[in-house]
């Protein structure tokens, strides 16, 4: 009788305990940030952090989700497979994550996707990238090929009158991705490709690329290479060898462009996010960060917008599940919709958002001046089984 | 060569041992590792035995590192491609084909078999006679630059940057991945340690100390170097293939050459060439920068890189060897004094009949020489010369210092060296062999300047010249070592004998030079080339090596050619001379008749154009 | 066909550039310097300090060999000074040196792309062909290096020692020469060269912590099948040089990247002296 009874007892305390974890409202909630504050990400990874924290501070400051508060944890992850095994494990494991929300490289986003599949974590990526990465677990808010391709070449075929194109890419996943996918598209439409070429990832001399260039003069280059030095190298030594097709670059974000000065002028980009767009929206949010982080804050790019929507993004569907239970969550994430300074994002094609795009010209003090708009731009076939 | 600090006093104890004491301690201390890995899961929390399984599957591919570079003296960054290798067989082979227990077994093998064909390769391009040490540390980094290119460039089958991922594996919890890797990683560590402590492994440490002097011993180095290289890769790969089960993830950077390098930076610190030192090293800095590197990432890498600097400048043994010395200084006497006393090795004199000499044909040249030329350039060193020696006979050449004398040996004793010419070792063309294959055809030679192996003790010396004859352990070592008779007269009349235990790098000038002369002698030559063999000696042991050189010639019916200055030792022992001048034999002929002519006189006066 | 040749030609004045503070080191030392590629970025951020001063774009190349020669001779001194009996172990120390003044360097300037104001910039028409402007002056300066390096060898005494050393260095030491102090010298003046080179190629590109590195492994197989000769290097960059820009031309780039450290590992193997000769 009376083992039975202890039994009993410690029974209903382990049911009591885990009743507490998941739902007092005294737990906060907490999400976790893997992100490449060392290695090649560490350049964006500050605004990325954030992005994080502007949302985390807005949400508690206005009564937390479903009355708790939210905690941000940041791990850093190499900017690798290695050591994103490791901040999953820790973020998850450790620090009890009840939710993933990052931007970071391919490698270390597919490092994660097992680890949140064996502890059923949600996680929300929200980087630009390559495509076609799929989990039940996983939802993307970042642009795909399908997305940032498109207004350019329509914009260069049907405006510019451009007919012969040469790709240029970093021989990794991205940049094949890219490339992969503007071919097929620009052959789709009756242009012609007259090159596709690549670097290894780390080259910085494109000296036999850009006599191929000249022979085969192209009415325009669609760009696609590895952030950081290969980017701006390759365009400097482009302008350098005196070349006058249009450039259309995939890969360069608004800063990098500012960064590089007149060798940029005339480069056109793709982005779901400009600090150029002209809306209530971004004005108020680009006024709000400048405040909350004063002389410290990184210039939102088009990879830390994405973060900032998508906090609000989980908060939401947290919210309409009433829990932070992984599956109710993994059903209301494509549900909710979010309407911020990229306009109104849901993630509900294929756990992708259909997109605002905008098509940029970088103009020569450095600026970027929004050309076209395109609304709603869908993703495609992402994953199309789920 | 590396000058090598490592622990062999720590070791010394345990080499004395016997057999089963050996054994015994070994099982003991794995069987004690093995518990601590069983209770392991019971009280670490998730994270920490996620953060173990990867640290022991480092440790595994540290080892293989240390096999390489700590105990053989190869620096390699190629183990991170090997890892690669078998990671991206699992990752592949899952992704594409899918999981059975078929396709787990096959690509194990695929691994395997893969990654000791590219080893068998990298050493073939890298292990040549003659390729310098840093030559082979290059060619092992250019391995993993190629096949991180390989992976990038396969584009979705290899996927590129990101790696595969979403593949089914072997899938283990993590209590049960912990139990698996760390059992293996202690398993296989048990066996590196006994493995390097084996005959074997003390030879790997001569070709580490003094890689030419062992292919002079007859001992065939490049072949061992690829062999283990293959081996080691073969492990490597293996624990690659488990990590990406592990993880169900394969990226690029499981291949890279900054991997490579990291491996080595944790063998480095740990301790090189202790097999213990590594693992501990890996699995303590791999925990550590779980816990750190995510709060510090800079500051941690500057930490270890500096630190990195600093032992390998002023303490190249590494961390932990210097902690167990003062720990073991602190054992109880009496287990100290276990470890020491009992029986060291015991040398004996084989039987005339266990002699392998090859058999003097007594009709023909034990060394033939015919028209052996030299160029350096436009420069002659030697031409032209012929020398028939028959067995029994004892040739001495003379000549003034850049007559061409060592230049001579060494076209002899190497197939690679000579410009042109036809030289017979018994009867056999030496064409272009190596020297270690030329000391198989019965030519034994000494160095000019006393070439040995300074980390190594005498008595290891002696058997390392024996393993031309029998085969060296992997496990074991022996203590009692056979030695031809002539050798066995020489260690008792030098006095070696009581010097069994003692460093080479510890002995007077004249021991070592006996020592050369013994580790000569038990390659059981019929052809033996001296290099100035009384060169700095006493003349009581001038007088000692003449009596055993005439010995050798008249006995056992040796051919000796030995290079000398000394006319007097000359006069004393030899039966013939030869004399060399600027790179052409001018005499040849008996003793007295050699040193009574006018044009040597005239040679050694200068006065010859 | 202009273009190919003038890109083959180029590529080898930069290869040429890269290397030779490496092959001077090696010569003497018989030492491959790891932190060849931290040397070369080092040279990059002197430009951009240059830059950032607001001082003139030339000025950017003395104020790189400067920095590379003190660096250099600071780091015989401390570290390379003890281990000219252990050369893997000098190839270790200079890896882990080259690590921690990587991190040091993404310290102080952070890890971004940043830019450097280049001396000149353009085209300019050259054989009927526009090709960058500045690449065809790194032609000149790898000639000027080149001759630089030769009268400092053959015109001066400390060159004469230099010679010694490389040849047989057990003798110069017996002749009096003092290797110790020629080892400085050269580990200084090849450090500085390596700067200079960085300050050299950094119009071409961006300035980032890892500018260095892509050159790395090349630069190691120029020197390795160049012995100690500067005419052999010279040999090498315009053939596997060569070699390079048609492979990334006829075949891809990606072969081509991988041309010169595969050939050169060949050619050593089945030629060990390389491009060197007696």
């Amino acid at each position: 009788m009376n083992i039975s009874k202890k039994v009993a007892a410690m029974a209903g305390a382990a049911c009591l305990s885990a009743i507490t974890s998941s739902a007092t409202a005294s737990e906060p909630i907490i999400i976790g940030v893997p992100t490449g504050l060392s290695g090649a990400n560490s350049t964006v990874a500050p605004a990325v952090v954030q992005s994080s924290e502007l949302a985390v501070a807005e949400i508690n400051d206005s009564g937390g989700i479903l009355g708790r508060q939210v905690v941000l944890e940041i791990a850093d992850d190499g900017s690798g497979a290695s050591g994103a095994q490791r901040a999953f494990d820790d973020l998850i494991s450790n620090r009890n994550a009840d939710a993933i929300i990052t931007m970071e490289t391919s490698a270390a986003r597919n490092a994660g996707i097992p680890i949140v599949e064996r502890h059923q974590v949600p996680y929300i990526y929200t980087s630009l990238y390559e495509g076609r990465s799929c989990s039940p677990y996983l939802y993307a808010n970042g642009a795909v090929p399908e997305q940032m391709v498109g207004p350019i070449v329509d914009y260069f075929m049907d405006e510019e009158g451009s007919e012969r194109f040469f790709l240029v890419g970093s021989d990794y996943a991205f940049g094949r991705g890219m490339l992969e996918f503007t071919r097929s598209y620009i052959e789709e439409r009756g242009g012609e490709v007259v090159a596709e070429e690549y670097q290894p990832m780390d080259a910085t001399d494109w000296t036999s690329i850009i006599s191929q260039m000249r022979r085969n003069n192209p009415d325009a280059v669609i760009m696609s290479t590895a952030g950081g030095a290969p980017n701006v190298t390759l365009q400097r030594q482009y302008k350098a060898a005196g070349m006058q097709a249009l450039v259309g670059n995939l890969s360069v974000d608004e800063l990098t462009a500012q960064s590089m000065g007149e060798d940029a002028e005339g480069i056109y980009i793709s982005a779901s996010y400009l600090t150029a767009i002209d809306s209530a929206a971004n004005r108020d949010f680009l006024e709000r960060i400048e405040t909350h982080f004063g002389s410290d804050l990184r210039t939102p790019n088009d990879l830390s917008v994405p973060q900032y929507d998508a906090i609000y993004l989980y908060k939401a569907a947290v919210e309409m599940a009433g829990t932070t239970d992984a599956d109710a969550v993994i059903e209301a994430l494509a549900e909710v919709s979010y309407d911020g300074p990229r306009g109104t994002v849901q993630m509900n094609a294929q756990r992708h958002a259909p997109l605002t795009m905008h098509l940029g010209r970088v103009q020569g003090d450095g600026s970027v001046e929004v050309v076209e708009i395109f609304e709603g731009v869908d993703p495609g076939e992402q994953c199309p089984t789920s | 060569m590396t000058r090598f600090i490592g622990g062999v006093e720590a070791d010394h104890g345990y080499l004395v041992l016997p057999l089963h004491v050996r054994f015994r301690a070994v099982c003991i201390l794995t069987a004690l590792a093995l518990i601590v890995v069983l209770i392991g899961p019971f009280v670490l929390d998730p994270y920490t035995q996620s953060v173990l399984v990867r640290a022991f599957l480092l440790a595994v591919t540290a080892l293989t590192v240390d096999l390489l570079w700590g105990t053989t003296g190869i620096l390699t960054f190629a183990q991170g491609a090997f890892f690669g290798i078998g990671a991206y067989a699992a990752g592949l082979m899952f992704t594409h084909v899918g999981y059975t227990a078929g396709t787990v077994l096959f690509a194990l093998l695929a691994a395997i078999t893969v990654s000791m064909l590219v080893a068998a390769f990298v050493g073939w391009l890298a292990f040549w006679q003659g390729a310098t040490s840093l030559y082979v540390a290059v060619v092992t980094l250019v391995l993993p630059i190629v096949v991180v290119q390989l992976i990038y460039s396969g584009g979705s089958f290899t996927g590129s940057s990101s790696g595969l991922v979403g593949f089914d594996a072997p899938s283990l919890s993590m209590s049960g991945w912990f139990w698996f890797t760390g059992t293996l990683m202690v398993l296989l560590t048990a066996c590196a340690w006994v493995f390097i402590r084996s005959d074997y492994g003390r030879m790997l440490n001569a070709i580490r100390d003094n890689e030419t002097r062992n292919r002079y011993l007859g001992i065939p180095t490049s072949h061992i170097k690829i062999t283990l290289m293959m081996a080691m890769a073969a492990l490597a790969s293996m624990a690659g293939f488990i990590y990406a089960c592990v993880g169900t993830i394969v990226a690029p950077e499981h291949a890279g050459f900054v991997f490579g390098t990291e491996l080595v930076i944790y063998v480095a610190l740990g301790g090189r060439g202790t097999v213990l030192g590594p693992v501990i090293g890996t699995i303590g800095l791999e925990w550590a920068s779980a816990y750190i590197s995510s709060i510090l990432p800079f500051v941690w890498t500057i930490i270890i890189g500096t630190i990195f600097v600093v032992v390998i400048v002023i303490m190249p043994e590494g961390l932990l060897p210097p902690i167990w010395r003062t720990l073991s200084k602190k054992l109880p006497s009496r287990l100290a004094k276990a470890a020491k006393g009992k029986g060291a090795i015991t040398f004996y004199p084989l039987a005339e009949s266990d002699i392998k000499t090859f058999p003097a044909n007594m009709s023909q040249p034990a060394l033939d020489l015919s028209s052996v030329t030299k160029r350096y350039g436009h420069l002659k060193v030697l031409q032209g010369i012929d020398i028939a020696v028959m067995p029994g006979e004892l040739v001495g050449i003379v000549g003034p210092n850049g007559a061409g004398k060592t230049t001579l040996m060494r076209c002899i004793s190497d197939g690679l060296e000579r410009s042109s010419g036809v030289i017979k070792v018994n009867g056999k063309d030496i064409g272009q062999k190596s020297p270690a294959a030329i000391t198989t055809l019965g030519l034994g030679r000494s160095f000019q300047n006393t070439s040995l192996f300074e980390s190594l003790s005498v008595s290891e010396c002696l058997r390392l010249a024996r393993y031309r004859h029998w085969q060296p352990s992997k496990t074991d070592t022996a203590d009692r070592i056979g030695l031809p008779t002539a050798a066995m007269e020489v260690l008792e009349s030098t006095g070696l004998t009581s010097q069994l235990d003692g460093k080479v790098n510890n002995l007077p000038h004249g021991m070592k030079r006996a020592l050369e002369l013994t580790m000569v002698l038990s390659l059981e030559p019929n052809v033996l080339l001296l290099d100035e063999p009384t060169a700095g000696l006493t003349k009581a042991d001038r007088l000692m090596i003449g009596n055993i050189l005439t010995d050798l010639q008249t006995r056992l019916g040796l051919a000796i050619v030995l290079i000398e200055h000394d006319f007097d030792f000359v006069k004393q022992v030899c039966s013939r001379l030869v004399v060399l001048h600027r790179g052409e034999l001018v005499l040849d002929g008996e003793v007295q008749e050699v040193v009574n002519s006018d044009l040597v006189q005239e040679i050694y006066s200068g006065h010859v154009e | 066909m202009n273009y190919l040749f003038l890109d083959i030609i180029t590529t080898a004045a930069i290869l040429f550039i890269i290397s030779s503070g490496l092959l001077i080191i090696f010569g003497v030392m018989k030492v491959i310097n790891f932190a060849h590629g931290v040397f070369l970025t080092i040279g990059g951020y002197s430009s951009l300090v240059v830059t950032r001063f607001d001082w003139d774009p030339w000025f950017s190349m003395p104020l790189a060999f400067v920095v590379g020669c003190l660096l250099g001779a600071f780091i015989e001194r401390a570290i390379l000074r003890f281990l000219y009996h252990r050369p893997l172990d000098a190839i270790l120390a200079t890896w882990g040196l080259g690590i921690v003044l990587g991190q040091l360097i993404i310290i102080a300037f952070g890890r971004e792309v940043q830019f450097a104001d280049r001396p000149v910039s353009g085209a300019v028409e050259l054989l009927g062909a526009f090709y960058s402007q500045y690449r065809l002056l790194l032609i000149i300066f790898a000639v000027l290096v080149a001759a630089a390096m030769w009268l400092l060898l053959k015109g001066t005494r400390i060159g004469l020692q230099t010679r010694a050393v490389i040849m047989n260095e057990p003798l110069a030491r017996g002749l009096g020469i003092n290797s110790s102090r020629v080892r400085l010298i050269t580990f200084s003046f090849g450090a500085g060269l390596a700067c200079l080179a960085g300050a050299f190629i950094t119009p071409l590109s961006s300035v980032d912590p890892n500018m260095g590195l892509p050159w790395l492994v090349s630069a190691f197989m120029l020197v390795l099948v160049s012995g100690n000769s500067f005419l052999a290097l010279a040999i090498a960059c315009l053939v596997l040089g060569g070699a390079q820009v048609l492979a990334s031309t006829y075949i891809n780039p990606i072969i081509g990247g991988l041309t010169i450290a595969v050939l050169a590992a060949l050619l050593l193997r089945l030629r060990p002296k390389g491009f060197a000769y007696d």
